[in-house]
């Protein structure tokens, strides 16, 4: 036989491949489809990932702002009823730390209880003239609101009552009436954060519960500027308001 | 054809399963194995349909097809260009003396024996022989020069025609014991 031509050998090679075929893979196909199908659905949740974080970052700050402030009041309203509590109460002495001072609130309690009977006292007793004074001192006290209400109360009742009969016990009772209002005063405010804080550690298991609980705190309306569905595992965004501009599950229903 | 230019995926799937037997065979030769050449072949499909609004109804459609197949494999190749196995093998391959009979020889014997040439090779049997490329055109896509794309063309042959041989001694082997 003669060595095969160049030319011929190249010739059978290109008769034998002119028609070939050579069955895919049967997941080809899908593996195509998935690459060439748009890939918008992935891109969408980034914008407002970043959106969500920018936001994340100025509640964070607005709030340890706010935070600083109200525990500096915090303290010094904490320094002042405190001042007043002890010859009356007389309780152990209470430094000036906030969380120690949860402790006397309870023990307080009793005295708390007191506290209407004073009030009732008090409007038997008092003058128009002689309350001006009370309210004044209790003003440089600094104990706020509640003090208010109950002199006014007071100040209700006061012209019904005999005015004559029982001033000495008003100058008596006085006293204790400072310090039992001061008293009331006291638990509220710092009580106050100290529950917030313990909620917050309990509901937060997720970056969207961070999230929402900043943003309960900051917006008090019904549509929150943003809010994450929680109940699963992953959060996921349920709703934002922002002005004219709304996205919320809500209000599909 | 119209379907797939608008992003029709029905018609997309059909012009793939009407063409995809005969473009894995072509992805195949340029390959060292089938999943290397369905690599290929997915990549050519996703670029087929990506420019799909480019083919202007000049020459068949199964031509554009196959040329955008053909490109793939070759960028594919050049991206990869594993440390190019240039074996020197001058004298190891001579012209065989003795002719021999392709009648016992299917397709998928010789594409068995393409898979097996280094990758230069391969590359440059395919365009020149199948193909019809011009050695100028193989070495300004390759990136090498007319004579290399010719001694390498001759060496693909050497080894291919040599590998032929075994082959066919190793059938006709079986065929007498």
């Amino acid at each position: 036989m003669q060595p095969i031509r160049d030319k011929d050998f190249d010739q059978l090679f290109k008769d034998a491949f002119a028609d070939a075929e050579v069955t895919p893979s049967r997941d080809l196909w899908s593996n195509i489809e998935s690459e060439i199908a748009p890939k918008k659905k992935r891109i969408v949740p980034i914008y407002w990932l970043s959106a969500a974080a920018v936001l994340l970052i100025a509640t964070i700050g607005v709030l340890i702002y706010q935070q600083q402030d109200t525990t500096k009041r915090g303290k010094q309203l904490a320094n002042n009823t405190i001042g007043k509590d002890k010859p009356a109460v007389q309780e152990p002495i209470v430094k000036d730390s906030t969380i120690k001072i949860v402790e006397p609130v309870e023990n307080i309690a009793p005295v708390l209880s007191v506290q209407p009977k004073a009030v009732s006292a008090i409007a038997k007793t008092k003058v128009k003239q002689e309350v001006v004074k009370p309210v004044e001192k209790q003003h440089i006290v600094t104990a706020p609101e509640m003090q208010k209400q109950e002199t006014m109360i007071a100040q209700v009742e006061d012209p019904k009552k005999d005015i004559k009969a029982q001033i000495d016990a008003v100058i008596l009772a006085q006293p204790k009436v400072d310090m039992v209002t001061a008293a009331i005063a006291s638990p509220v405010k710092t009580d106050e954060p100290i529950n917030d804080n313990e909620q917050n550690i309990k509901n937060i298991r997720n970056v969207g519960d961070v999230v929402n609980l900043i943003v309960n705190k900051m917006d008090k309306r019904k549509d929150k500027l943003i809010q994450f569905r929680t109940d699963d595992d992953d959060s996921s965004l349920s709703s934002i308001n922002i002005g004219p501009f709304k996205i919320g599950k809500r209000n599909k229903k | 054809m119209e379907g797939c230019k608008a992003g029709d995926r029905k018609m997309q799937e059909l012009l793939y399963k009407q063409t995809a037997s005969k473009m894995l065979a072509v992805c195949m030769r340029y390959a060292k194995d089938r999943m290397e050449a369905e690599d290929v072949l997915q990549m050519g499909y996703i670029k087929i349909f990506q420019k799909i609004k480019e083919y202007r109804g000049d020459g068949s459609f199964e031509g554009w097809i196959r040329r955008v197949m053909v490109n793939t494999a070759i960028e594919s190749y050049r991206k990869n260009l594993r440390s190019l196995n240039v074996v020197e093998i001058d004298e190891a391959y001579e012209q065989p003396s003795t002719g021999f009979d392709f009648g016992t020889l299917g397709m998928q014997d010789l594409m068995k024996v393409i898979q097996k040439l280094a990758d230069g090779y391969r590359m440059v049997f395919n365009m020149y022989v199948i193909e019809g490329y011009s050695h100028k055109e193989i070495g300004e896509t390759l990136g090498i020069s007319e004579g290399a794309s010719k001694s390498q063309l001759s060496r693909a042959r050497a080894i291919l025609k040599e590998e032929i041989i075994k082959m066919e001694g190793f059938g006709y082997a079986t065929y007498t014991g």
